[in-house]
């Protein structure tokens, strides 16, 4: 766990200049790499100052778009939790009662308990992994500035 | 459910069956399927029994019957056949008739085709050498004719042999000839055209007619002696040309006739078969179901008045209605006056264990089975294992797009069940993947919801609601100044805007030391889920403690064994669970380590680490001692208590109301159900002799239960952390086939490019299934298996049962179908 300090001293940086547009596509979190680059290239991606950096989209579009959305939303953990624990208890002690009686009622009983407890256990196991992160993912030159003027 | 949680009810019953209608009546049972005959004759050899004789005409019909199936190349099912035995005798008879006719006529057509060559070629060979002249034979006169009388004015004896000879064989044949005969004999030989059957291997092959011709007897003896040697085929040769042609317009006559008779022949066998072709599937089922019959019939006694057959049974309990109803129609169809009936008996047996599945349930019983039948009305884990096993499949598996293309697989299969082609092929490796297509398809379901968990798609992220990472708020808090690597603080305000809703942020996909956040994270998941999963296997163990009435075990076995594993491994988890909530980027200086404080807990020690929460060495300390107490109540509880009880009674014996009291609580199940967990119980209520044997048994046997089960405490919760492993090594293979190969084909250039992705996508798609789907699925459904085996059952299971297995005439295996005959 990297709790010492994580500044690295080297060379002053340079003003941003954009070269070549990336297609606009599904945003996957794929490392940006150009061709061109190695290793003792200068450090820096040039990437045009866009005039408004943070014009707000709608959340949704963000995933179809790929436009440089607005800020980053800042996430609750308040509102996960209730959905998913209203969905879970929905599944695991709601939806019981409406099986209908037949042969296989018991089977069935058990698989919807069994799972809304599975999933949802595993559901929150992975967010309460996530809610005070000791420290943070350490990124990339290509990795910030790609970060920066599409993400942000 | 009942069923499926424990198994069914069953019971001994006695078939009182009637000479006369013993046959249809089980015949009856054997459609139905219902009851499990017990062999009544167990001390009786397989040659002494009752019936055997029908048992083997019934081998020698089926002998019949193969011969007669492997004769034809196609069968259909109609018609329904009686004497079968009688028939079926007669068919072979007939066609064994027919066939040894057609071989005869065939023999002949050959000897007499070989001779009519035979006399055609050498009839060309006299043509040919009447223009040469022989020195030998001065005699030979311009007419063809080798005329006998003309030879024998020299007084020798010219005779000639003629016949047929293998091509192979020609030239030792004129070797031996010429040692032999040192020359005294011409051999002229040509090769017929076309080619005929050799008899003996019913080859075509080449043969070569030969004309020897000889002087004087003695030698005609060794060139007879020498031909008969090679297996010629030796025809006689005529003297001139009228009895040439006379013995060729014969031989024309009798071909034909013989083609004629042989074509009949033919016609008649094809007949007869065609015959029997309908029938012989439905006679080959009927022979199977006969032999069955009176295999049964042989494990059935006589009573002693030597008109009723006695035949014991298991036969579910409700099931019972059933079996009456059988008998009855069996008695009706064979026309008997006296009925047979079915009478319930007591027994202290155990019975063997019959669980009812559907074909959902199936594969997953299936795989339980696999360890071990369950002991009779025991907790069966398979309706738990129908969710739990695809669960920790899909952890260890975790990808959305391999979930997405395994469970599509599983649903094609689904949808298909029903075409024939594929339920009933002879692949075994497909036949497996086949019978466990709705296990594969909630693999692949739950593989899918844990890919989007892990957030992991053919190794690339989704990122549906924004990452809650911010590099602009360490730009803004200008905390970035060029450098080669960035971390991002979450101590820096904005940074982090809290936990992604759905699985893991999509950032770490991105971040070099995304293997650091999700080592920590997948082996608190794996330790979590194993902690869970093993408190629920004990706790299934409740189950059977109050099933078979054994209150004392709640307290003195459950309680502990619950006890220790919360206490110790339980407090794990809340510290896990403690750790995420309460310690946050503020205080990462001071995080603690889970690890060392779990072991200051051992070893009582405390002082060099800050506690994680006030009063915090108290309460290990009370937890640590009281699972250390949990031991010897585990480890003597139930020896001393059992002991207690058994001595007790012996003490009090003479006390008629403690005896009554044993009779009545001793119920017919409870009284087979003490048999079968003597080992565990080691007091046996009749048996007071032997009683210190039992006590030490017993002591032992929970010295050896105290002993597994706290140290497979510390080494199952260990052996969880292969779902992190698994989760691990299919991630990073992911992640290495995407970059090496697809990466590749999608950096380079346009036009080159998209000619060169179509082989590079191809490549990856094979790989992925290969690799990735097959060999990591077979290996994480090993892995989960190994974890439900062991882990999960060793809590409560002990499967050492034996399996129900109804007399039905659909499980009967068929040795036809074995052989491809049919």
């Amino acid at each position: 766990m990297p709790s010492g300090s994580w500044l690295h001293q080297s060379r002053p940086g340079r003003p941003p200049v954009r070269t070549n547009p990336t297609p606009r596509r599904l945003r996957w979190a794929g490392t940006l790499r150009n061709p061109t680059d190695s290793a003792h290239q200068p450090l820096m991606r040039s990437v045009r100052l866009q005039a408004d950096d943070s014009s707000p989209v709608h959340p949704y579009l963000r995933l179809f778009s790929g436009v440089r959305a607005g800020a980053m939303v800042s996430h609750s953990l308040a509102l996960p939790m209730i959905c998913f624990t209203t969905l879970w208890a929905l599944v695991g002690v709601v939806a019981p009662f409406l099986v209908p009686k037949g042969p296989n009622r018991g089977v069935i009983v058990t698989s919807l308990i069994l799972t809304a407890v599975c999933c949802y256990l595993f559901w929150l196991v992975a967010i309460l992994a996530q809610a005070n992160p000791l420290f943070g993912p350490q990124l990339k030159n290509e990795t910030i500035w790609y970060l920066r003027y599409f993400w942000e | 459910m009942d069923s499926l949680l424990r198994g069914e009810e069953l019971c001994l019953a006695q078939l009182f069956l009637q000479s006369g209608s013993a046959y249809d009546c089980i015949s009856e049972l054997g459609e139905l399927g219902l009851v499990e005959f017990r062999d009544l004759n167990p001390s009786v050899n397989a040659f002494q029994r009752k019936h055997v004789n029908e048992i083997k005409n019934c081998e020698e019909m089926e002998r019949i019957l193969g011969e007669l199936a492997s004769t034809l190349s196609f069968c259909c099912n109609h018609r329904v056949s009686v004497c079968l035995q009688e028939q079926l005798q007669r068919l072979e008879v007939e066609l064994g008739e027919v066939t040894r006719n057609k071989e005869k006529l065939q023999k002949n057509l050959l000897e007499l085709r070989e001779y009519t060559h035979m006399l055609r070629i050498t009839h060309s060979f006299v043509q040919r050498t009447s223009e040469v002249s022989y020195e030998e034979f001065p005699f030979l006169e311009k007419d063809t004719v080798m005329d006998y009388s003309s030879m024998q004015r020299l007084g020798a004896k010219l005779g000639f042999i003629s016949g047929l000879i293998q091509r192979a064989k020609i030239e030792a044949f004129e070797r031996m000839l010429w040692r032999v005969c040192k020359g005294y004999t011409i051999l002229s030989y040509a090769e017929v055209d076309e080619y005929l059957e050799d008899p003996e291997t019913g080859e075509p092959s080449k043969s070569i007619v030969f004309l020897i011709s000889y002087w004087g007897e003695q030698i005609g003896q060794k060139v007879k002696k020498i031909s008969d040697c090679y297996h010629c085929h030796l025809y006689p040769y005529p003297t001139n040309n009228d009895e040439r042609n006379d013995v060729v317009e014969g031989l024309k006559t009798r071909i034909q006739d013989l083609h004629t008779v042989l074509h009949r022949t033919e016609d008649y066998l094809r007949q007869v078969l065609m015959k029997a072709s309908e029938s012989v599937y439905t006679w080959v089922i009927q022979v199977k179901k006969i032999k069955a019959i009176y295999y049964i019939l042989n494990l059935c006694s006589l009573d002693v008045t030597n008109k009723c057959l006695i035949a014991e049974v298991w036969c579910p309990v409700n099931d019972i209605a059933n079996l009456r109803r059988a008998l009855e129609e069996g008695s009706r169809k064979s026309g008997a006056t006296v009925p047979s009936f079915v009478n319930r008996i007591p027994t202290s047996d155990t019975p063997p264990s019959l669980i009812r599945t559907n074909k959902f349930t199936s594969g997953f019983q299936g795989i339980v089975d696999a360890y071990g039948v369950g002991n009779y009305r025991e907790v069966n884990p398979a309706p738990f294992t129908i969710i739990t096993f695809p669960f920790l499949f899909a952890v260890m598996f975790g990808d959305l797009g391999h979930g997405l293309i395994m469970a599509l697989f599983a649903f094609w299969m689904v949808l298909y069940e029903n075409n024939r082609k594929l339920k009933n092929t002879r692949n075994e490796i497909w036949n497996t993947f086949f019978e466990g297509r709705y296990i594969i398809l909630m693999m692949g379901l739950f593989s899918i919801y844990t890919g989007l968990i892990y957030n992991d798609c053919f190794s690339k992220s989704l990122n549906i609601f924004g990452s809650g990472w911010s590099v602009k708020a360490m730009f803004t808090a200008e905390m970035w100044n060029g450098n080669r690597f960035l971390t991002l603080d979450p101590n820096v305000t904005g940074v982090f805007k809290g936990p992604y809703p759905l699985g893991i942020d999509p950032i770490w996909n991105l971040a070099t030391n995304r293997l650091t956040f999700l080592n920590s994270y997948k082996m608190k998941m794996s330790v979590i889920i194993g902690i869970i999963h093993m408190s629920f296997g004990v706790i299934l163990s409740t189950y059977n403690h109050l099933h078979f009435r054994k209150k004392h075990n709640l307290y003195l076995v459950f309680l502990p064994e619950l006890l220790f594993l919360l206490c110790l491994f339980g407090y794990l988890v809340f510290m896990i669970f403690y750790k995420w909530l309460v310690f946050s980027a503020k205080d990462s200086r001071e995080a603690p380590s889970i690890l060392i404080h779990f072991i200051n807990m051992f070893l009582m020690q405390g002082d060099g680490v800050p506690p994680l929460y006030p009063g915090q060495t108290g309460l290990q300390i009370f937890l640590v001692v009281i699972a250390v107490l949990s031991v010897p109540v585990l480890l003597l509880g139930k020896p001393i208590y059992l002991n207690w009880l058994h001595n007790g009674s012996q003490r009090l014996g003479m006390y008629r109301v403690r005896g009554y009291e044993r009779v009545r609580r001793n119920s017919e199940e409870e009284l087979y159900l003490m048999r079968a967990n003597d080992m565990e119980e080691g007091s046996s209520h009749s048996d007071l002799s032997s009683s210190g044997d039992h006590e030490a048994e017993e002591f032992l046997h929970q010295a050896i239960h105290t002993i597994e089960y706290c140290l497979g405490c510390v080494s199952n919760t260990a052996s969880y952390l292969r779902l992190w492993a698994l989760s691990l090594a299919h991630a990073q293979l992911s992640d290495v086939l995407w970059a090496m190969v697809m990466r590749v084909g999608l950096r380079m250039d346009t036009r080159l490019g998209v000619l060169f992705l179509v082989p590079v996508f191809s490549l990856f798609a094979v790989l992925t299934v290969s690799i990735l789907l097959v060999m990591e699925g077979l290996s994480a459904f090993l892995h989960a298996l190994r974890l439900h085996w062991v882990e999960f059952q060793n809590k409560f299971y002990s499967g050492t049962g034996v399996k129900f297995s109804p007399f039905s005439f659909s499980l009967l295996p068929s040795s036809f179908e074995h052989d491809g005959l049919l």
